[in-house]
């Protein structure tokens, strides 16, 4: 295995007396593409924000390519580059935009060839766009001249916060292309936080599940907020829309929330006594997990998403498909709470 | 209201038969003027920039302070500067009393507080996601700064016209420190003021229409720099 391009530990951050981000341990291989999912406020930009060196973490340590980084070092500052979620342009032309980093590291040769190609990775024509002040340039058009900027500079890093949250469907579908362009060209590590779960999952090396601050798993298993309702001896539960119960052994508190790490499905919908619980939902969605070949199944309990991790053989077993009534199953030992 | 049209024929004939006394005023004026506002925009930008960006103990009561400045009255500030100027004052030994530069220094002291309170609202003003950005594309301080500043060159701007046009109107200063000595420290706004005690109200008129295109071209160069950049 290759040197981390990222080595993060004991990574503390916090606003105020409020921590936002707390990370014990984590790399990052070169070359690689990191999904962050989570929900909002779960800590994807905090984390974005600190390995693009713009804010230095209250505690811990980051290390890129083996040695210690902050803000302004120079050992990072002209290999990280970051992609905020809303597309933000600063007051002059589309080609001053574009040419700002280069000139920043000096690299004045060729600029507008570079920002010409920068231009035609997203999808802008050059002899359109270039002279273009900030103003006049869709949501859309900026985000995609905003992705070009950092493009043209040939990162190392690519932290992409959102990038596609805030556009329309063929501005999203240019902003991925050209993302992958640069992992495929230049070898960029891409680092992607987006709620796009089927893209992180069908494009990523490694997808981290944050939630309240923290990593806890790979994004594929189901979480179950609170609050519990006590439904006897170390006995709690939820109800759902369909009146089906979820039901958990006793939570630390109240709010908490549940992380069911593994679920299967069957077609029976009766259980043995001790055996766990055994919930009836719809298939809402298949997906492929292109790296392991493994299939991902979204079921539907009342309102409630869970996620299903299957092989082709037992998708074809159980004759899956969206639309179709089936059972999913968890036992208790699979309940871990955060 | 005669002499409203006498002021106006007047001060072209004033302009355009090239009256020394006149363009001795209008020179002392702009002179005085360009080094008071030159010195508050060095000092006051980089402090209104600080002022504007970090967050610091003490940072609301010395906004207060500088908001409070900006309505100084220009009497005040003559006195002020008058008592440091005057041979027995701190500063006599300069001999900066009844000069140029001596009324620089007191326009320098009126315009600071504007161009520092307007370049912090200006700075404050700025999308927090600027300071991302330009991170983002491996800036270093003195990039950040720098760009940051850029980014808010409207703003600043406003500012700097602002203070620039009270600096030229002011009338307490220049009558106090300057003593308004014909062909030396002889402004606009003291000769109007002469004039107009000595019943010239066509004189007075004359030369606050130079003033005021003085001021026209001023904002006419801003505005063609703004376009432009």
């Amino acid at each position: 295995m290759n040197r981390p391009i990222y080595e993060i530990n004991s990574l503390k951050h916090s606003y105020g007396a409020h921590t936002v981000l707390a990370i014990e341990h984590l790399t990052v291989q070169p070359a690689s593409i990191v999904g962050l999912i989570g929900p909002n406020g779960s800590g994807k930009s905090t984390l974005l924000k600190l390995l693009g060196l713009i804010e230095k973490p209250t505690e811990g340590t980051i290390h890129f390519n083996g040695r210690f980084v902050e803000p302004f070092s120079n050992e990072a500052r002209f290999l990280i580059t970051m992609l905020p979620q809303e597309p933000f342009l600063m007051k002059r032309s589309v080609f001053k935009n574009i040419s700002y980093g280069l000139k920043l590291r000096g690299n004045g040769s060729d600029i507008a060839k570079k920002v010409n190609e920068a231009l035609s990775l997203v999808g802008l024509d050059s002899n359109d766009f270039a002279q273009r002040p900030w103003y006049a340039l869709s949501g859309g058009e900026a985000q995609r001249v905003a992705l070009a900027a950092r493009l043209v500079l040939k990162p190392k890093v690519l932290l992409l916060d959102e990038p596609t949250a805030s556009v329309d469907a063929a501005s999203a579908q240019l902003i991925k292309e050209a993302s992958l362009r640069a992992r495929q060209e230049l070898g960029t590590t891409l680092i992607v936080a987006s709620h796009d779960w089927q893209w992180l999952y069908e494009i990523c090396d490694e997808t981290l599940h944050l939630f309240k601050g923290k990593v806890f798993g790979t994004g594929r298993e189901t979480i179950i907020f609170g609050p519990w309702q006590k439904l006897g001896e170390d006995k709690w539960g939820k109800t759902l829309s369909d009146r089906q119960q979820i039901i958990v052994p006793a939570p630390p508190d109240q709010e908490a929330a549940a992380v069911i790490k593994r679920t299967s499905v069957r077609e029976d919908g009766s259980t043995l006594a001790g055996e766990g619980i055994v919930l009836r939902g719809t298939v809402s969605r298949l997906s492929l997990e292109r790296k392991t070949g493994q299939l991902f199944a979204t079921i539907l309990v009342g309102d409630l998403p869970f996620t299903v991790r299957l092989t082709p053989q037992q998708v074809k077993e159980h004759t899956l498909f969206p639309g179709k009534t089936t059972h999913i199953h968890y036992g208790f030992k699979q309940i871990k709470w955060i | 209201m005669n002499f409203l049209v006498e002021g106006f024929l007047q001060a072209f004939n004033l302009l355009l038969s090239g009256n020394t006394e006149t363009y001795s005023a209008i020179s002392a004026t702009v002179r005085v003027s360009t080094y008071s506002i030159g010195c508050s925009l060095i000092i006051g930008i980089p402090l209104g920039f600080c002022l504007g960006y970090f967050d610091f103990s003490g940072k609301k009561s010395i906004r207060t302070i500088v908001d409070t400045m900006m309505a100084l009255p220009t009497v005040f500030i003559g006195l002020l500067v008058y008592a440091f100027l005057t041979h027995r004052g701190p500063l006599g030994d300069f001999g900066l009393l009844f000069t140029l530069p001596g009324i620089a220094i007191g326009q320098t002291i009126l315009a600071l507080p504007i161009v520092i309170g307007l370049s912090a609202t200006a700075v404050e003003n700025m999308d927090p996601k600027l300071r991302i950005t330009i991170m983002s594309m491996g800036a270093n301080r003195r990039q950040l700064f720098l760009s940051s500043l850029w980014e808010c060159r409207h703003g600043i701007l406003a500012g700097a016209i602002a203070a620039y046009g009270r600096v030229m109107t002011e009338v307490g200063i220049s009558m106090m420190v300057g003593g308004n000595i014909k062909w030396h420290t002889r402004t606009i706004t003291t000769a109007i003021a002469l004039e107009t005690n000595k019943g010239q109200f066509g004189m007075g008129v004359a030369l606050g229409l130079v003033l005021l295109t003085i001021a026209f071209c001023v904002n006419i160069s801003v505005s063609f720099l703004r376009r432009r950049y």
